[in-house]
């Protein structure tokens, strides 16, 4: 298989394992008006990659990856699955990546069954694991000879273009303002991919409160056109 | 400094009480009120201190016994003072088979070039119920000092049966990080975050939707059914008196709903026992006047 083309296919938005349907919290500032034009999108998406991603689920998949890579014990991988269930607080968005986990791995499952791939999804099923879609995109990125620094970059470059057709969509802005905003966070997502394995331990899972309270306020948002 | 607090609580008959205890100085650990004012325990934490200071270590050991129901206060306002290296605070909490513990301390301050550590380990049986608040505000706001603290790092985690269900893990460091704007406090001066853990949290949690529907003013919220039986505010706002007001007022509800629920899972289950017990007197009383009859029988000459 080429490992270019699996990437691409699995990180690709239209993918179908729902990740359209989520907006983690974002709804909510758009709700309350306050992300609301083009500047205040790139501030939020450029602080969401900086201070929430880098130490939340980009900091999983690294976490899932390294285990993955070693001599793989699936003891660890249910032990991280576990501190992140238990990470993830607002309801929606541990259901959010717990659905991603589930359709992703049944996806990959039916191209060509993969053992640790199958015993994490009959994990979850199974009750004795949470299910995290950072986890189960490092495992299956890693099986197939994607490299590290390749497989991050795409699982923070889909993040940011989630979060860039979301606010093409309800802000609303252009989707060429959407594109240019995604062009000009290269960089950016370049620096947290060399930095991601250096990441000071004590700081995994760092909360943001008010991006934890806007997730939560969206449970009771009246109108809501994204699951979370 | 390092000091040490450590409390044992225990069921009495119908009363909580304190059993061993130790506190050293600049800490005081005394009963808040009279001790038989109520059945429960009553605790306050006072500090002869002004507040934390540079190289202070605190160890807080709470151990709550088999049905205790315990309330820890603090007194004032937790003052960080400036520091070079840091503090550090590790909080353990045991909370056994239904057992209760309301703390719900007042807000923390950090003063300017503050760095404080705080670590929190909670470990609770099936049945036993958590009831936790921690607010956290930008600092002096009088005298200037908004966000001027260093690193403010909190870490709380709630182990139900030895199984890690919540972890909380706050860093703050207003140098590096865009404090004041989105994601952080968003123009805000004060966060709070409060932890109901216990077997009625999905009902508190219904309890919270009714009760908790309007939006106020003054303070931004939101709540989630966070882990397996545990539901947890975040809030918002400006003033730290007002949240530790809202905070207290969530915590005295969620205290009064446990022993409510409390008092009527053992109504039902001393109405089971009494009926088994009825059952099991009255089926004793128609096999002994069955035997009777059988003897009666026996007794009676043949035909």
């Amino acid at each position: 298989m080429n490992p270019l083309l699996t990437l691409l296919q699995i990180n690709d938005s239209v993918f179908p394992i729902g990740s359209f349907t989520h907006s983690y919290g974002l709804e909510t500032y758009i709700h309350k008006r306050i992300v609301h034009d083009v500047e205040s999108t790139r501030n939020y998406a450029e602080t969401m990659l900086k201070h929430s991603v880098y130490y939340n689920d980009a900091a999983f998949f690294s976490k899932a990856w390294e285990i993955c890579s070693g001599k793989f014990s699936m003891r660890k991988l249910i032990a991280l699955d576990t501190l992140v269930s238990s990470l993830k607080s607002p309801y929606e968005i541990r259901e959010a990546s717990r659905k991603l986990a589930i359709r992703l791995l049944k996806i990959v499952e039916s191209f060509k069954s993969l053992r640790r791939c199958k015993a994490y999804l009959e994990a979850i099923q199974g009750g004795t694991a949470g299910g995290h879609y950072a986890i189960a995109f490092a495992m299956y990125a890693q099986q197939q000879q994607i490299s590290y620094e390749d497989a991050l970059s795409a699982f923070y470059y889909n993040t940011l273009n989630g979060i860039v057709t979301n606010c093409a969509k309800l802000v609303p802005i252009s989707q060429t303002e959407g594109q240019k905003i995604l062009f000009s966070l290269q960089d950016l997502i370049k620096d947290l991919v060399a930095t991601q394995k250096d990441m000071d331990d004590a700081m995994l899972g760092n909360c943001c409160i008010a991006q934890d309270l806007r997730c939560m306020q969206h449970e009771k948002l009246y109108t809501r056109i994204y699951i979370s | 400094m390092e000091s040490t607090i450590k409390i044992n609580a225990e069921r009495e008959g119908a009363y909580s009480v304190l059993k061993e205890s130790f506190h050293n100085a600049p800490y005081k650990l005394t009963h808040y009120g009279s001790p038989r004012a109520q059945k429960h325990l009553e605790m306050i934490i006072m500090s002869a201190s002004p507040g934390i200071m540079d190289g202070d270590m605190l160890t807080i050991d709470v151990n709550v016994k088999n049905d205790a129901h315990v309330k820890l206060f603090t007194q004032s306002f937790n003052k960080l003072h400036s520091m070079k290296n840091g503090a550090y605070q590790h909080t353990h909490m045991k909370l056994s088979a239904k057992s209760v513990l309301h703390y719900v301390p007042h807000p923390v301050t950090p003063f300017k070039d503050a760095i404080f550590y705080a670590s929190n380990r909670i470990d609770m049986a099936d049945d036993a119920t958590l009831i936790w608040g921690d607010i956290i505000s930008a600092g002096r706001i009088y005298m200037d000092e908004v966000f001027q603290f260093e690193k403010l790092h909190s870490r709380t985690e709630i182990f139900r049966n030895g199984r890690l269900i919540l972890t909380d893990n706050q860093c703050l460091m207003p140098k590096v990080q865009p404090i004041q704007k989105l994601l952080f406090f968003e123009s805000y001066t004060h966060q709070a975050t409060f932890m109901y853990s216990g077997p009625w949290a999905k009902a508190m949690k219904a309890e919270f939707d009714e009760i908790l529907s309007g939006e106020y003013e003054d303070i931004a919220f939101g709540f989630t059914y966070a882990a397996e039986d545990t539901l947890l505010l975040r809030a918002l706002g400006t003033d730290g008196e007002l949240l530790y007001s809202f905070l207290s007022m969530l915590g005295q509800m969620c205290w009064e709903f446990t022993l409510h629920e409390q008092s009527k899972r053992e109504e039902v289950r001393n109405n089971e026992v009494d009926k088994a017990e009825r059952e099991v007197s009255a089926d004793v009383l128609v096999k002994e006047s069955v035997t009777v009859k059988r003897r009666k029988v026996k007794k009676q000459p043949a035909a």
